[in-house]
């Protein structure tokens, strides 16, 4: 059985994150810079720590996920739970996981996805956009030209082509960033 | 010009009339802020407990171990800038060395955070803040080391954009 759940999975810092009573000005300006729904999650606030690189990276996270136009949002989802799995992140899988199936109402899809994994059968889009993404996960060295072609058989223009590589690129940082500053806290088992 | 190179353009060679730079102003925010973490992380006005050597290296390790030559080669010409030769022969090892010291800690965090960091421990952590670093020292390298796989993927990703636009 595949560890990956949809469900809420907890995350609990190794490292005190910051009070936002307490926090200093430069702090708050910096968790300013993240999407507003995570503002004020133990992770954002763990990373507020250092507020030099939490704005600027908080920034970039927010470009990359919710920029407009470009490749769909549940795509974005879809590419870093793809990512998430690869790089074993329990809690940014399921975080993202519940995204993508909340933005398209295929929980079922996701779930599949989760228990199975990649070789699951999906559209000939999800099929593309899954199997890019694990590539350029695993063996950024050996991506090339012709790696682009499934996406464009698949009808990815360039800017989603682009939203594409920033998304699973994000998720080299997020799951590395997630795992080893604090660790997921999977749901009870039934 | 509005703007100066970045760092993926130097690295890669795209020319500023290119369509891949075009296409990268697009997506302005992503390539500041992709520029803005890199320097905030590896050339920090105020680098805090963690010397600008110390970040040209761990920058460097984890160029070495993600196979990015191009971004090794940056790192290596960063740390050398900082005239720290023990620190540049150090990086440059594996395995990491296996004493208790500062740098040999430091850089046996990297090889964990940059390959597996799923096994990542309190143990680990715990033994960064007993060589002194704070809890922002600990986010920042910890910032760092993850944000090289980043750059990786991103310049992989684009250099297949390059490829595929002059085939």
């Amino acid at each position: 059985m595949s560890h990956f759940t949809m469900e809420t999975v907890g995350w609990e810092p190794r490292i005190p994150p910051v009070d936002a009573e307490t926090a200093t000005p430069q702090q708050l300006a910096a968790l300013e810079a993240c999407p507003p729904a995570q503002r004020r999650s133990t992770y954002f606030l763990t990373l507020a720590n250092d507020p030099g690189s939490l704005g600027e990276r908080g920034a970039l996270f927010n470009a990359v996920m919710y920029a407009p136009r470009g490749l769909p949002r549940a795509e974005r989802e879809l590419a870093t739970a793809a990512v998430s799995i690869v790089n074993g992140c329990i809690y940014c899988t399921s975080v993202h996981a519940r995204r993508f199936a909340e933005l398209t109402k295929e929980p079922e899809v996701m779930q599949r996805l989760l228990d199975e994994g990649f070789s699951t059968e999906l559209s000939p889009r999800r099929r593309a956009i899954v199997e890019f993404s694990a590539k350029l996960t695993a063996t950024p060295g050996e991506l090339s030209g012709p790696d682009l072609k499934p996406l464009r058989e698949a009808g990815l223009t360039d800017l989603e082509v682009l939203d594409l590589i920033h998304s699973i690129a994000m998720f080299a940082n997020a799951n590395r960033l997630m795992q080893s500053l604090g660790k997921s806290v999977p749901p009870p088992s039934e | 010009m509005a703007d100066t190179e970045d760092l993926a353009e130097r690295l890669l060679g795209i020319a500023p009339d290119s369509p891949l730079a075009v296409l990268r102003t697009e997506r302005a925010s992503i390539r500041q802020h992709s520029e803005g973490a890199y320097r905030e992380l590896v050339l920090p006005a105020e680098p805090g407990g963690v010397s600008l050597a110390e970040r040209a290296a761990l920058a460097l390790r984890v160029a070495l171990i993600e196979r990015h030559e191009g971004l090794a080669a940056h790192f290596r010409a960063l740390l050398q800038q900082h005239g720290d030769a023990a620190l540049l022969a150090a990086a440059q090892h594996f395995p990491a060395p296996a004493g208790a010291d500062r740098t040999a800690l430091l850089l046996r965090y990297a090889d964990m955070v940059a390959v597996q960091p799923e096994c990542c421990g309190q143990e680990d952590i715990d033994a960064l803040a007993a060589q002194g670093l704070s809890p922002q020292d600990i986010v920042a390298v910890t910032q760092l080391i993850a944000f090289v796989p980043y750059q990786t993927r991103l310049l992989a990703g684009l250099r297949a954009l390059q490829e595929e636009a002059s085939s």
